[in-house]
């Protein structure tokens, strides 16, 4: 086995040590970052993902091979040169204004992370006016809004006008997610996706970004 | 040996009231007797120092009689799969859970049409029983009209050992079948010896109620123990009509045919491999029709495991038939309070507990598949809570703290597998999706489990020469 297939075998395996170890000795050996990150991190977590959806592999496994992942990631990402990007795409998340809940919201971000993308995580509890402040810094492909609770919902409207009236909307992506919240209820407020889980966030995400 | 699962959570009786049926009991045994319809039977009641009038063909059991056989009897009985992993070890609070006959109808699972069972669906059931993991043995759950009475022994065994390892239970319909049954049975094993030492089929041979035995049973009955092969000797009594309509009356009646069937046992053949044989039943007292899913039906079953471990016994009794006419919610709720009952109970071998509608006379397939989901409820509930400072997870929870998730703790990773029962039945779409889908509800998606069962290769897990001489 090359030290490459090793890589994907140790992220499939979540094991950190070994992941950032091989992805250490592959850099020293002179092999191209971009090719570690392409042919053993993500070709790892593209594994893990198959398994995933087959019920194989559980979320709390996920998230482990997502560790190991990044412990590789990062050791090649300041080796990446200019024009080079490591990441499938940046994502802002957040739980709205007046909700504290976050396991999904955190849950929603680490299947991110797995599937590649730069997760900004600005926590709960949210302002429309943060989540403005946040899109111009960090020049996100793509929001996510989250919302546990049926009196929260409208905050997520909120958001979006928000966004409008700073010009930025169209710069972004937005999806939007969490228990009350529906396919129909997405549309209603003009976002551009309903995620019921993570897995499907990811998949909307990758979407967007492609 | 199948995985073990022990109940003994819940009890009806107190002690006290657990020697009052047997008193009881031993007062009906001695003062009003079983009629034995079986000069054969008779003979051997009078040989062995009971009480016989072979006029009226009446069999009474002095005290000593009964308590002997108690003993005699084996504690523990294990009746064998014909794959290691199938061997069920009966005795104690052991409990397994598994199919039960005869139906004579079954709902087509394509067009959901109840029509008349034939040979196909004795295979076709017993195919997909053996993927079925909750389900621990089977019995012959069908009547194949297509064999009519002559030809349903072989019909009904054979296809049934085709089609899965797991222990194989029927009643039978004609001695010379009886014996074709037996005689393949010890092709399969090697020898009559290795038969009776691992029993992979066993028999039930009942007793009718109140108190009588027909001729043609007690000949069934007399040569399977002869041949070395478990035999139980059931009874279902019908509170308010065959047995009295009280709980406590229809349970003594019960306990003392149950007993008198283990006693015959232990005269034709001293530590005979038995099971106490309990499933009354009652009516229903507006129409006369047969309750076989009633909750009293369940509390009387359960109950009855309680007197299997007074006498260290192991127990066959039924619980989860409903007595509904389609799959909804009546059969949900009807099956899954009787099977929890007996399970806690801690009954060794209750079976009717997969596939049964209709009060009985009715089989579907997708049913086989959502009972084997509530059986695996069941039995999730009897592994109970594991209590112990490990599962406690303080340090866990110290790590976490407030505010964090424990969704990569060292106890998630650990347990993440096995805490949780594995519930396929459950959907895990969200709503649109499942919309898009089509909307199934349990009962299609388990439609679709029979399907994909049914759509594998026959695995013919018997040899057909063995089957044919």
């Amino acid at each position: 086995m090359s030290k490459m297939e090793k890589v994907v075998e140790e992220v499939i395996a979540g094991n950190v040590d070994g992941v950032t170890e091989l992805t250490q000795e592959l850099v020293d050996e002179g092999t191209k970052p971009s090719q570690i990150i392409k042919e053993g991190l993500v070709a790892g977590m593209d594994v893990v993902g198959g398994r995933f959806k087959k019920n194989e592999m559980f979320v709390p496994e996920v998230l482990i091979s997502a560790k190991a992942m990044h412990g590789g990631m990062d050791i090649v990402k300041p080796l990446l040169t200019e024009g080079e990007s490591s990441s499938a795409g940046t994502v802002i998340m957040a739980t709205v204004e007046g909700d504290l809940h976050d396991i999904g919201k955190n849950l929603v971000a680490m299947m991110l992370e797995g599937a590649g993308f730069e997760v900004v995580d600005l926590g709960v509890d949210v302002t429309a006016d943060e989540f403005v402040e946040a899109v111009k810094e960090h020049q996100p492909d793509i929001v996510g809004l989250s919302a546990l609770l049926t009196t929260t919902m409208p905050a997520m409207e909120e958001t979006l006008k928000s966004l409008e009236e700073a010009g930025i909307r169209d710069q972004v992506k937005v999806m939007v997610g969490g228990a009350p919240v529906s396919e129909g209820f997405a549309n209603e407020i003009g976002a551009d996706g309903y995620a019921a889980d993570g897995s499907t966030a990811t998949d909307i995400a990758r979407e967007f970004v492609s | 040996m199948s995985k073990l699962y022990q109940g003994g959570l819940l009890n009806f009786f107190n002690q006290d009231q657990l020697e009052q049926v047997h008193q009881k009991t031993l007062d009906i045994l001695r003062e009003v007797g079983v009629k034995v319809e079986n000069k054969e039977a008779l003979n051997l009641f009078d040989e062995k120092g009971a009480d016989v009038d072979f006029n009226e063909k009446l069999v009474k059991l002095p005290n000593a009689l009964v308590e002997d056989a108690i003993d005699l009897a084996p504690s523990t009985v294990v009746l064998y799969g014909r794959e290691e992993e199938h061997n069920l070890e009966l005795g104690g609070k052991n409990v397994y859970l598994g199919t039960g006959g005869t139906a004579v109808n079954v709902l087509d699972l394509e067009t959901g049409e109840k029509r008349k069972t034939t040979t196909k669906d004795v295979a076709d059931i017993a195919k997909v029983v053996q993927k079925l993991d909750n389900i621990d043995f089977f019995v012959i759950p069908v009547f194949p009209d297509d064999a009519g009475k002559e030809k349903a022994d072989e019909a009904r065994f054979f296809s049934s050992l085709k089609n899965t390892t797991k222990h194989i239970m029927g009643g039978v319909y004609t001695a010379e079948g009886q014996k074709k049954v037996i005689d393949a049975a010890v092709g399969i094993a090697g020898s009559e010896q290795e038969l009776k030492e691992k029993p992979f089929i066993s028999f039930i041979a009942s007793i009718m109620s109140p108190l009588t035995m027909e001729k043609d049973y007690t000949d069934y009955f007399m040569y399977a123990v002869r041949r070395g092969v478990p035999v139980v000797g059931g009874t279902a009594p019908i509170a308010g009509a065959t047995s009295p309509i009280s709980l406590p009356g229809t349970i003594a009646q019960t306990n003392a045919e149950a007993l008198f069937m283990v006693v015959f046992s232990q005269l034709i053949e001293p530590g005979a491999k038995t099971l106490y044989g309990t499933v009354p039943t009652n009516m229903d007292m507006r129409t006369s029709n047969f309750r076989f899913g009633s909750i009293e039906m369940g509390m009387m079953n359960a109950a009855c495991a309680e007197l299997a471990q007074y006498y260290q016994i192991p127990i066959y009794n039924t619980a989860g038939v409903s007595d509904s006419k389609a799959i909804d919610i009546q059969s949900g709720y009807e099956k899954m309070a009787n099977i929890l009952m007996s399970g806690l109970t801690g009954t060794n071998y209750i079976h009717h507990a997969a596939g049964l509608i209709d009060s009985g006379m009715t089989a579907a397939y997708e049913q086989y598949v959502i009972d084997d989901q509530m059986i695996g409820m069941v039995k999730r509930v009897l592994r109970g809570l594991e209590f112990s400072e490990e599962r406690i997870a303080y340090d866990d929870i110290k790590e976490v703290g407030p505010g964090g998730n424990f969704l990569t703790a060292g106890s998630t990773m650990k347990y993440m597998r096995t805490e949780f029962f594995d519930d396929q039945l459950y959907d895990d779409r969200d709503w649109d999706d499942w919309l898009k889908d089509g909307a199934p509800d349990a009962r299609e998606r388990a439609k679709d489990i029979v399907r994909e069962i049914l759509d594998q290769e026959d695995e013919n897990l018997v040899d057909q020469e063995l089957l044919t001489n």
